[in-house]
């Protein structure tokens, strides 16, 4: 060959090679490149102390469109009071946020500021995502013995946000105007199947007193209510889906189709919450449903001056559940973390942006703010915060699955769904249900 | 004469030479001709190194390994693949429905498209009109935006029922209803046809008349046109068509995960659901790996059995028949 050829050649071969080592380093060039930002970031801490500093933390939050507009503003307005702070802001639904935050944890990319849900905290803790915040001093700002609860192997990974609890919202209106007596606060799992048994007899067809079961959080409180606990307890090692309990709860809504106590599964299946349209109350056919004090102004919005709220039905441990399941977490890979804990500390004691954000991560925690906002609450905010104080006298605690559980909370429903159109029995159900369940807990008590 | 023939010769002989010196120097310049080749094409090579090679060998190594996407992947050799033939229900499952869906909505849209074509292949007046009119929805085609007007439509409170409302007859809820649900995904499928039309029409417009002319004179109806002219000139557009259709329907995805969410009681579970829900929902990254590969797999043999198969029924005219 010439030696032409063989430059050519040469050139050909380079290409590859640094096509394939483009390829290989993909990840650690990223490294480098986080590397290369934290130091700039280090280096605008250390001219922060000559005055200006330009710190850019990115934050993450889920939630409707009320709270991305006010949450908006609230950042602007830390921007201002903070100069030299700004935000990289994202914002999704439910869904979209926890299918997309596992994928940044997975590339350590998580951004500095995110909220946080109690039912997925504890997983993200296990793994080492979230910064401790317990030095953050909260004193005066949220009740001690709040932030005592929240702990996490006795440090605190997340700021509460708000209050929250689980209860029942029903239509008073057509209720009185059928003549059913209205449910009375701190009622048994007893008296409400008994109360939806009368109510069948005096609603006219098409229209039910209450909704179908088919999920394990909807089966969780009925259990721990007599006594039985967490389903999954221990982190997920110790697992006890009690049967008798499982078996009288399931054949009780098993009768309840039969007698059109529960609307029939084809209807129950085109539910759309919060659609004017399709929303099992807002549309008429269910007198109650299941609502969050932050859920349940919609239902306001959607019937005003029909709906009223009362607890979750109970038994002798007590019913529903009433403590903070927002919070504002900081990533432990965060460049910016004295930053990101102030900003968060900031975001539930200023009072100024507790008048923009308002209900809209539900009741604000700090007292101070609520107190601030109660003249001024609108009759949708007064219904979620009803629903907090009636809950809260005989609340159980929130149950969240254990990690590694998120394949067996889709199989309960599964299984439960088998069950509503008729497939297999309540008992077939239970077995598999039961059986998932113990692999899954032999399986995390092995690590 | 003879002085012609060897001039000739002489011509050939010196036309083979400068042949060679230039098929020599062509050989230099194909080396440079293929470096500037690469370069031009480099930002798609390196970005189909980077975006496609590099992922689809890392979820090659990650389908052996246990990865909760939240902690770093553990090898678990071939423990991802034994799960899924042996223990999990919701694989055969999911399999069975996405086939059932595949032999439902393939020849189905197949067949819909060509009748179609087959319309718009007729020399009318205003006939682009007609075409574009009938091309457009295919614009906004398998989006969000249509999957969800599905979903109001076959609602059990949808327009399809309330239409059946006028004529007295109660509807069921057409995708809350287990055995109903499945065919209005078929449906979806088969309506969006705008592409796999056009590509019949383009098809059909490369038939000689001279075939339908000589047909006709021969006596031979419409019918028979179509069974014996038609059908065999477009078997290769068939083809083509067939086989993306095929590795598209396997990998239907939007239409479940908006209108049903594979249910009710997984009905509608497709495959490539069952694939998001393992990664995204349960976190279980590796296992959703080994589930891809196992795609891959079946939609690449499915392809080849259609190759070796295409053998007894695709024409192609420039093999002079030969089938």
């Amino acid at each position: 060959m010439t030696k032409r050829q063989w430059l050519a050649k040469g050139l050909t071969l380079l290409m590859v090679a640094v096509l394939l080592l483009v390829t290989a380093c993909s990840g650690g060039n990223q490294e480098a490149g986080t590397k290369a930002e934290g130091q700039n970031g280090e280096a605008g801490e250390k001219s922060g102390d000559s005055g200006s500093k330009a710190v850019k933390l990115s934050i993450m939050w889920w939630g409707p469109d009320a709270r991305h507009e006010a949450t908006m503003k609230v950042l602007d307005m830390y921007s201002k009071q903070h100069p030299g702070v700004t935000f990289t802001p994202e914002y999704l639904a439910w869904d979209g946020y926890w299918s997309k935050l596992p994928t940044l944890a997975a590339s350590k990319s998580i951004t500095d500021v995110l909220q946080m849900d109690a039912a997925y905290i504890k997983e993200y803790v296990g793994n080492g995502t979230l910064e401790d915040l317990s030095d953050i001093d909260l004193s005066g700002i949220v009740d001690p013995n709040v932030i005592e609860n929240l702990k996490i192997d006795g440090k605190l990974y997340g700021i509460p946000l708000s209050q929250n609890a689980g209860g029942i919202a029903y239509n008073k209106e057509e209720l009185e105007k059928h003549g059913i007596p209205l449910p009375h606060q701190n009622w048994t799992w007893d008296e409400y199947f008994d109360w939806a048994r009368e109510a069948r007899k005096k609603l006219p067809e098409g229209k039910y007193p209450i909704g179908d079961v088919t999920t394990w959080d909807g089966y969780q409180y009925y259990q721990a209510a007599y006594g039985k606990g967490d389903i999954m307890a221990d982190g997920g090692k110790t697992f006890s889906l009690d049967k008798e309990l499982f078996l009288k709860f399931f054949n009780t809504y098993a009768e309840f189709r039969k007698e059109k106590i529960v609307p029939p599964a084809e209807q129950a299946a085109a539910f759309q919450e919060n659609d004017p349209q399709a929303d099992p109350m807002a549309s008429g056919v269910l007198m109650t449903t299941g609502k969050t004090t932050g859920s349940v102004s919609v239902m306001e919005t959607l019937m005003p001056g029909k709906v009223d709220v009362v607890n979750s039905p109970t038994g002798p441990d007590g019913g529903g559940w009433a403590q903070s399941t927002i919070f504002l977490s900081v990533s432990s890979n965060s460049k910016h973390k004295q930053e990101a804990k102030d900003f968060v500390r900031w975001f539930i004691t200023d009072k100024e942006a507790g008048q923009v954000l308002r209900l809209t991560r539900g009741i604000p925690i700090n007292p101070d703010i609520y107190a601030e906002l109660e003249a001024s609450l609108e009759p949708k905010d007064k219904l979620g915060k009803k629903l907090y104080d009636v809950s809260v006298e005989k609340a159980l605690p929130f149950f969240s699955s254990a990690a590694g559980y998120t394949e067996w909370v889709d199989a309960f429903e599964a299984e439960m769904e088998n069950v509503v159109y008729g497939k297999q029995s309540v008992e077939q159900a239970y077995e598999k249900i039961n059986q998932l369940g113990q692999d899954l807990a032999a399986k995390a008590a092995s690590k | 004469m003879r002085g012609d023939g060897i001039g000739v010769n002489k011509v050939v002989v010196s036309k083979t030479s400068l042949l060679t010196r230039l098929s020599r120097k062509k050989k230099v310049n194909s080396y440079e001709n293929n470096l500037a080749g690469y370069v031009f094409i480099s930002p798609w090579l390196i970005g189909f190194l980077l975006l496609t090679v590099w992922p689809v060998t890392q979820s090659f190594y990650l389908s052996f390994t246990d990865y909760p996407l939240l902690a770093d992947p553990v090898w678990v050799g071939v423990e991802n693949y034994t799960k899924i033939f042996t223990k999990d229900p919701l694989f055969g499952k999911s399999l069975a429905v996405t086939f059932s869906f595949v032999l439902l909505s393939v020849p189905l849209k197949l067949f819909f498209s060509l009748m179609v074509a087959m319309l718009l292949n007729k020399s009318l007046k205003g006939m682009s009109l007609y075409r574009t009119a009938i091309y457009f929805p295919s614009l906004i085609g398998g989006s969000i935006a249509v999957s969800v007007l599905w979903r109001n439509m076959f609602d059990l409170n949808g327009y399809i029922n309330q239409v059946l409302a006028w004529f007295g007859i109660q509807g069921v809820g057409w995708i809350t209803n287990p055995s109903t649900a499945l065919g209005t995904l078929v449906l979806l499928n088969a309506w969006q046809f705008g592409s796999t039309m056009v590509i019949f029409l383009a098809g059909l417009k490369q038939i000689p008349q001279e075939l339908y002319e000589s047909a006709s004179v021969d006596g031979a109806g419409k019918f028979r046109k179509f069974l014996n002219i038609t059908l065999p000139m477009l078997s290769p557009v068939v083809f083509f068509n067939l086989v993306l259709g095929v590795i598209g329907s396997f990998q239907t995805f939007t239409s479940a995960f908006i209108i049903t969410k594979g249910g009710p009681i997984h009905s509608t579970y497709m495959y490539a659901l069952f694939l998001y829900e393992k990664a995204f929902k349960h976190y279980q990254m590796g296992y959703a790996s080994a589930l891809a590969w196992i795609l891959l797999a079946i939609v690449a043999s499915l392809t080849a059995i259609n190759f070796l198969v295409s053998r007894y029924w695709v024409f192609y005219e420039t093999d002079g028949g030969k089938k």
